[in-house]
């Protein structure tokens, strides 16, 4: 017997312990879905090996106790509605907003819907075509190599939009890309990969919506490379109706005093479950991660970020907000991970929650691994509810009750929104979280 | 960072042997290693124990079979050999003694050692000493001072014998037995522990306190402690651990089961000072204790712990707050240095209405160790305006050691109010200027702030105890900046 001493610490769970009957129900899927699919990545024998060796979640998996994953089991089909046009949907989801388009219904590329950029020093495409003409190369990314639903992504997905930007290029517009889930039981996987060059900047929205009959399950996984000094901005809007099971894995590796931005922005969605990953494997790298999440009924929505501190002289912030109505459940896992070499660093991070129900849960997980001394790192968690006194107040002065929340709720998640660099898509998330909500005061001027 | 001799300190520091490390020649009657039926059915014969709790034991060695070693903890060690180990050693003198004078001068020798020496003990800090040697209690003072109360605290072997109603009716009642791995594998093998039991209204006089000690080489030891406090008593129960250097790793696997009924008020203090292993990591403890209490209405039970040895730590007191009114509390400090690992923290489970729990905790790492925080705060959808707080602390000592924090919230109330706050950072390099510049050497001024930063929680402790606390505080620490 001896004492393993740890010298270079290893990210995430130390053993998997696979689960015979998980194991066995993530195989059938897989084959399951070979069958109804029409691409498969089918010479890539070491994805087909780490669904093997992967364990598949299951409820004593630590990264998956809270995430109940059984709807994904479920009989999927192949989709029928392929383009946006037969979708009755805007190709557009976001009003006033002048940006690049890419539109993928059920995770087929639209290109009739789409405005691709055409500019010098960016290279804007459909991942199939980009991997067809050898501007990419297929690779299996680290998520994929220690998550199975990221393996499983790596199996199925073949589309999904390519993005690189040379070096000191400004993107003049933002990226809208707008995925699309359309009828039941439709299995849908995207990748994106986003490269950029050194100085470059560029934002993407990633807008997610979903017909009120849709059903089925989304995997996406977005590859990100931010170049040293560069600068990007990711917005997830999620605004799916139906009865969607959607699970998104970012992986993005900062270079040297690069800034990332994520704002993830959960309006609606039965099952959406946001993994983010991010590597800091430069010096100086600043990291910012936002996020709200309103669900209601029987929704439920669990953010996982890990930020992964490799060098010395990063920050990272992070700030999560939600608020639960219904029955529904929010999970919070956020890990701050600082490696030996680290020193410097400077994390923070912040999640709030309110629990605007009876019936509503979160678990909440805040995380600190710590392997360097001079670091300066916290993290707050609170969980309460609406604050009496203030509620008080607002109906002594003639406000009524659910209007006096939706003000609270406003000025809780307030600065979350108002941070989103884009004003058309801060607007756009407010109008349809007071659609939601039934806030009539919310597109009030002067409340915005 | 400018001042002279660090690394000297440092090297001196570390360099330190285990001052409790000894070994006590006593002539031990030990089982033969492995676990199987024969071996339980063995320990409950040579315990002379009535047969419900054999059956018990049974039933708890096939729930062990078809469990497994938790893998979560952030720690990593090698697994122990569970059938290579010897699951009973106590001493061989086996006849019933009155007074000091009986029991072996061995025994006292090590005790004096300890600096718990019986005389000392009684006459002077009025603690009435339960002294558990290799699994078998061989003294017990105080006994018919406790009883004029009505107060029970005895050997749990002597417990089963004469108190057999109080044990079916709550033992395995807070840690049922397939609870997990350790607790099962402590239900079927446990050798001995201490009992106590504080009637209605009997607030206990004094603070009643048990020393384990392995010292049989390769046993594991198992011990089970359960205390009661019926309604409206109160008891202040300490518990402290040394053990002898050994090159070879053993296991400790206890249980602690704390039952406080209506309006009743545990206090648990543990000093934790098993032994480390050495510089290198090799040896030492491996610690895997299971602690919890159950609060019934307006009860409240405090865990305080100062946790500074075992090679490897494994340990979660919690309380149940199943009562309306119940309070629990949490106070912790666990320091690690060399290859020390802890994985340590509570669990509070708000049940009842206005149900109220703190969580103070204070990790330092130093060496190449490495100190996980893991926590449960859990509100039920019954658990009417719940409050907690938690408060989470790591000072890192060099930069070869690792703080964690792991705390998990799970919240089905909206009435609830949780907040969790956590914070990492080094030492104050300004805070050790200060010292200098004032003439108090490096080493003095370390021990000046690590004490100040756990002194919310050394307070929690009873005298006797937290002086014992500041001395293991500076000897695991003094000087270890990096």
């Amino acid at each position: 017997m001896s004492v393993g001493a740890k010298t270079t610490p290893a990210l995430g769970p130390q053993t998997i312990r696979q689960h015979a009957a998980s194991q066995k129900q993530g195989l059938a899927h897989v084959s399951h879905l070979s069958e109804i699919l029409s691409f498969e990545n089918e010479s890539n024998d070491v994805i087909g090996a780490l669904l093997k060796e992967l364990a598949v979640p299951h409820r004593r998996t630590e990264r998956w106790k809270y995430s109940p994953i059984a709807g994904f089991w479920k009989k999927h089909k192949p989709a029928t509605c392929v383009t946006i046009a037969d979708s009755n949907c805007e190709a557009q989801p976001v009003p006033g907003l002048d940006a690049y388009r890419l539109v993928f219904v059920n995770g087929t590329f639209d290109p009739l819907a789409s405005d691709l950029p055409i500019a010098a020093g960016v290279v804007c495409m459909p991942l199939s075509d980009a991997v067809r003409s050898g501007i990419v190369q297929r690779e299996i990314s680290s998520v994929e190599k220690s998550e199975w639903f990221a393996a499983l992504n790596g199996q199925f997905a073949g589309e999904g939009m390519y993005l690189a930007v040379e070096k000191a290029v400004e993107l003049d517009r933002p990226v809208l890309i707008h995925q699309r889930q359309q009828g039941a039981g439709v299995p849908t996987f995207l990748r994106h990969v986003i490269e950029l060059g050194a100085q470059s900047q560029a934002q993407v929205v990633n807008w997610s919506s979903a017909s009120s009959d849709a059903s089925g399950s989304v995997n996406t996984l977005t590859e990100v490379h931010v170049g040293e000094q560069a600068v990007f901005t990711l917005d997830k809007v999620q605004d799916e109706s139906g009865e969607v099971h959607h699970l998104a894995f970012e992986a993005v590796d900062q270079a040297a005093n690069s800034t990332f931005k994520i704002h993830t922005m959960t309006i609606q969605g039965a099952w959406v479950r946001n993994d983010l990953q991010i590597c800091l494997s430069g010096q100086g790298c600043d990291a910012h991660l936002n996020g709200i999440f309103l669900p209601t009924a029987k929704e439920f929505v669990d953010n996982h970020t890990t930020v992964d501190h490799r060098e010395a002289h990063c920050t990272s912030s992070e700030s999560y907000k939600g608020i639960l109505y219904g029955q529904s459940t929010g999970v919070f896992n956020g890990k701050v991970f600082v490696r030996p070499d680290a020193q410097q660093t400077n994390a923070y991070q912040q999640n709030a929650n309110i629990l605007g129900s009876r019936q509503a849960t979160m678990n909440a997980k805040p995380e600190l691994e710590i392997y360097a001394d001079d670091v300066k790192c916290s993290h707050g968690c609170t969980i309460g509810q609406f604050d009496d006194e203030a509620l008080f107040y607002a109906r002594s002065r003639g406000i009524g009750e659910d209007e006096a929340k939706a003000m609270l709720v406003h000025a809780f998640i307030g600065d979350v929104i108002e941070s989103i660099a884009i004003p058309e898509v801060a607007m756009e998330v407010r109008h349809r979280l007071s659609e939601k909500h039934n806030w009539d005061r919310w597109d009030d001027a002067n409340l915005l | 960072m400018a001042y002279d001799g660090k690394d000297k300190v440092l090297e001196e520091v570390t360099a330190k042997a285990y001052e409790f490390g000894f070994t006590t020649d006593i002539e031990s009657d030990k089982a033969p290693a492995g676990l199987n039926e024969d071996i339980i059915r063995m320990i409950s014969a040579k315990k002379n124990e009535p047969d419900w709790m054999l059956k018990t034991r049974l039933e708890a060695f096939e729930v062990w079979k078809t469990m497994e070693e938790p893998e979560w903890p952030h720690l990593s060690y090698t697994q122990p050999d569970y059938q290579a180990m010897s699951y009973y050693a106590a001493p061989k003198q086996k006849k019933k003694l009155n007074s000091l004078d009986e029991v072996d001068p061995e025994l006292l020798r090590t005790m004096d050692k300890l600096g718990i020496s019986m005389e000392e003990q009684k006459r002077l800090s009025g603690v009435a000493v339960d002294f558990v040697m290799d699994s078998v209690s061989v003294a017990t003072s105080f006994k018919a001072k406790l009883g004029e109360l009505g107060i029970i605290f005895c050997s749990m072997s002597d417990a089963v014998q004469e108190h057999p109603e109080l044990i079916k009716k709550y033992m395995g009642s807070v840690v049922p037995t397939r609870d997990n791995f350790f607790s099962a594998l402590n239900a079927a093998v446990f050798t001995d522990g201490s009992f106590c039991y504080i009637p209605k209204g009997v607030k206990c006089p004094m603070e009643l306190s048990t020393y384990f000690r392995i010292n049989e080489s390769g046993t594991g030891q198992f011990e089970r402690t359960l205390v009661v406090a019926d309604v409206g008593s109160y008891v202040s129960y300490l518990e402290g651990c040394t053990a002898p250097q050994r090159d070879e790793n053993q296991l400790h696997a206890a249980v602690v089961e704390l039952v406080a009924l209506d309006n009743a008020e545990i206090k648990y203090s543990t000093v934790q000072n098993w032994y480390p292993g050495d510089a290198d990591g090799k040896g030492g403890i491996f610690n895997f204790v299971t602690k919890r209490g159950i609060c019934h209405t307006r009860a409240k039970i405090s865990w305080t712990q100062v946790e500074t040895g075992s090679a490897v730590t494994w340990k979660y007191p919690s309380c149940i707050l199943k009562g309306d009114y119940s309070v629990g509390e949490f106070y912790s400090v666990a320091v690690t240095n060399n290859a020390q690992q802890a994985d340590t923290g509570t669990k509070m489970i708000h049940i009842g209405r206005n149900t109220h729990s703190t969580i103070i905790s204070k990790g330092i790492s130093s060496g190449r160790s490495q100190n996980s925080y893991r926590g449960l705060v859990q509100i039920m959808p019954s658990a009417e305006n719940a409050r907690n707080f938690s408060q989470c602390d790591s000072l890192l000592m060099t930069d070869t050691s690792g703080a964690h924090t792991f705390p998990y919230i799970e919240v089905k109330n909206p009435s609830a109010k949780v907040e969790h706050e956590a914070t990492t950072s080094k030492i104050g390099e300004d805070q050790i200027f200060y010292c200098l510049q004032r003439g108090i050497d490096a080493e003095q001024a370390i021990s000046l702030i690590v004490n100040g930063y756990a002194k919310d929680v050394l307070n929690q402790l009873p005298m006797e105890f937290a002086v014992e606390a500041q001395k293991l505080l500076a000897i695991s620490l003094e000087g270890s900046v990096g």
